[in-house]
């Protein structure tokens, strides 16, 4: 039935025939088969603790979606490995590997902190949407000094955004200790928000409105990947560099364009986790959430969209594992390998024999 | 002065490893991102090792063993399923976090992690050597791994610049395609490296949590692997210029720790972001003159 599509349909339809990649070369039963694989590896583990592995695995998905709550946690978690992993998935996509996103959402959450305790004259509804703009503005900066140093000095990105995290989460922490701290709070931390800034929530479930902001960024840079010049040129730097010189696309204008938006991306998964969740900017809010999210991004190196199923899977696990700690007596330390283990096979898994 | 010299010594030691086993890596061709986690496995591995047979060897032993597994883990996956480099290392790190972590509290048998501490190695003086003004002490009198990172870095010299297989790991990392047509085999090159960093910056980890610590916490580690892999870049992958990058960290975490008793008025924070930040000037500096080896990240070709 497939095969019967005419040729000049396909180009049409970019999108489904991505889907049908994906279905034709069995990535989709490849991923199936890397996840059970980790759980297996998983219920090794927990047996090795002297816990009932399969008690543990209906702890840990109770604990993950057995109630409105819970769910929204989830879906809490989720939201900023999304959208920064959507933005890392984009760079890939490109031909950047930009594994700043780290210190780019720490800087976010510094930026929304910053708009939203110095600037309390704005108009109440305007508050939020300012100190959104304002971290994924100084994310997009902490992007654009990697891709300055990247493209002027031809230092490889890797490193230039590899050490600009280190910096970044230092910055922070200077700031918190400096002009946006809580004297005497014992502990690195700003004044909490006016409740004008903080994100709302779902109507009937514990999430707040960063997942949906998420989840429409990672369809907006689906939609520019696959249907607008400016993704087709994305796409064809990616494949291959003197293909796109060939064509006359300037390679330092895609590199900036994908660094940009994935930095911006990155700094509104920090200001949405600090206006959403935390209401207030706390030292380490987002440790390690920059570099789960490169590995999230991985799957969307297919497609942006991808990384939503990936992101959902991190965010429940995560969600799930305080209760399997608590009912079961599993340290929860057992989702963080579960991850690495599903990333390392789908890896394996999932490479194109070309 | 020679008492800051000493700590920067210290410091610098569990960076050497590391970097050491990154140039190994490398320079055959696979970039060490992966670092993080080697060296964090092996921190967990030095630890349990002492802790459940008494005796530091055994500590070390393990330490290689746990830094090694990474190792070969990273291998599989870059280099026999020709996976992407940098993702892999990444995700071996947060592997080994998360590993680390479990398994601390499943040995505990509850929902803490164990508790075990550790005497940090004490130096071992050479009688006579250490009383020797100002050297003595900055050459003679320091703990044994640190010995043994500064001899490493002179085996490593060795090897890659004197002898055959050395030769072979370095091409292997410029034109795989010569190496084959040459009669060896890349990929066992590679396969070979890669667990052979591992190795090493497991034992780096175990200088870590043996020699300067005495337990083992969560993420140790803190970036040092990260550190280590800018430090062995900034050096164009020689193992001399690799240990004295890591020794320029190692002076600038020191003087962030005496910073408080100089009573200067620089942020401890700031203090911090210097090796972050001198490595990034000076790789901006260098910029294209810090050439990488040709095939680096690069899948081995398929017609073998």
């Amino acid at each position: 039935m497939t095969e019967a599509t005419p040729p000049e349909l396909r180009t049409a339809w970019p999108r489904a025939a991505s889907l049908r990649f994906v279905v034709a070369e069995g990535i989709g039963l490849r991923i199936v088969v890397a996840v059970v694989l980790s759980l297996i590896c998983a219920a090794a583990l927990v047996a090795l603790s002297g816990h009932n592995p399969l008690a543990a695995f209906a702890a840990l998905a109770m604990g993950a979606a057995g109630s409105p709550h819970q769910l929204g946690v989830a879906l809490n978690r989720a939201t900023p490995y999304l959208l920064a992993g959507s933005g890392v998935a984009f760079c890939f996509r490109a031909g950047v590997i930009n594994i700043g996103a780290e210190g780019q959402i720490a800087l976010g959450g510094l930026g929304a902190a910053a708009v939203a305790l110095h600037w309390p004259s704005f108009a109440p509804w305007f508050i939020a949407p300012a100190s959104l703009i304002g971290a994924a503005a100084l994310g997009a900066l902490w992007s654009a000094i990697a891709a300055a140093i990247h493209l002027g000095r031809r230092v490889h990105e890797v490193l230039a955004t590899l050490l600009l995290n280190f910096i970044g989460v230092l910055l922070v922490q200077q700031a918190l200790a400096g002009p946006l701290g809580q004297a005497g709070a014992g502990f690195l931390q700003s004044p909490i928000m006016p409740p004008s800034a903080w994100l709302w929530k779902l109507p009937s479930l514990d999430a707040q409105v960063g997942f949906v902001i998420a989840l429409v960024a990672a369809a907006a840079l689906s939609i520019t990947l696959w249907r607008t010049p400016f993704g087709f040129a994305i796409r064809v730097a990616g494949r291959s560099r003197r293909a796109a010189a060939y064509a006359g696309f300037s390679m330092s204008g895609l590199t900036w364009a994908a660094m940009l938006l994935s930095g911006a991306l990155a700094g509104l998964a920090g200001g949405v986790e600090v206006l959403g969740i935390h209401h207030r900017l706390i030292e380490g809010f987002s440790l390690g959430f920059g570099f789960k999210a490169v590995t999230v991004a991985l799957l969307g190196a297919v497609e942006p969209l991808a990384v939503a199923p990936a992101a959902l899977f991190v965010g429940l696990l995560e969600a799930g594992s305080l209760s399997m700690q608590r009912q079961i007596g599993v340290p929860s330390a057992l989702v963080v390998v579960i991850e690495g283990l599903t990333m390392l096979f789908i890896l394996a898994a999932t490479v194109r024999r070309a | 002065m020679i008492e800051f010299l000493e700590a920067a010594i210290r410091i610098a030691t569990p960076l050497m490893f590391a970097a050491l086993g990154g140039i190994l890596s490398e320079r055959a061709g696979v970039f060490a991102v992966g670092l993080e986690g080697m060296m964090l496995m092996g921190a967990f591995g030095g630890v349990v090792g002492a802790w459940a047979s008494g005796s530091a060897f055994v500590g070390v032993g393990l330490a290689i063993l746990c830094g090694a597994a990474i190792g070969l883990v990273v291998a599989i996956v870059t280099v026999a399923y020709r996976a992407d480099n940098m993702v892999t290392g990444l995700t071996a790190n947060i592997l080994a976090a998360g590993l680390t972590s479990y398994l601390m509290r499943v040995l505990s048998g509850g929902g803490r992690p164990i508790a075990i501490h550790l005497t940090p190695l004490p130096p071992w003086p050479f009688p006579g050597l250490a009383d020797i003004p100002v050297v003595g002490p900055l050459l003679f009198a320091l703990p044994p791994l640190t010995y043994l990172a500064i001899v490493g870095c002179l085996v490593l010299a060795f090897f890659l610049g004197r002898t055959q297989a050395g030769l072979t790991l370095r091409a292997t990392g410029e034109s795989p395609e010569t190496v084959l047509a040459s009669g060896a085999e890349p990929f066992r090159v590679r396969m070979a490296a890669v667990v052979a960093c591992g190795a090493v910056a497991g034992i780096g980890g175990a200088v870590l949590s043996l020699q300067q610590v005495g337990t083992f916490t969560d993420g140790m580690t803190g970036g040092r692997g990260y550190l280590a892999l800018a430090s062995l870049i900034v050096a164009r992958w020689n193992p001399f210029g690799a240990a004295i990058a890591c020794l320029a960290f190692g002076a600038a975490e020191a003087f962030e720790l005496r910073m408080q008793s100089f009573g200067l008025p620089v942020s401890s924070y700031i203090v911090q972001m210097a090796p972050y930040l001198i490595a990034l000037i000076v790789l901006a500096l260098l910029g294209r003159a810090s050439r990488m080896p040709a095939a680096i990240g690069q899948p081995l070709p398929r017609d073998q």
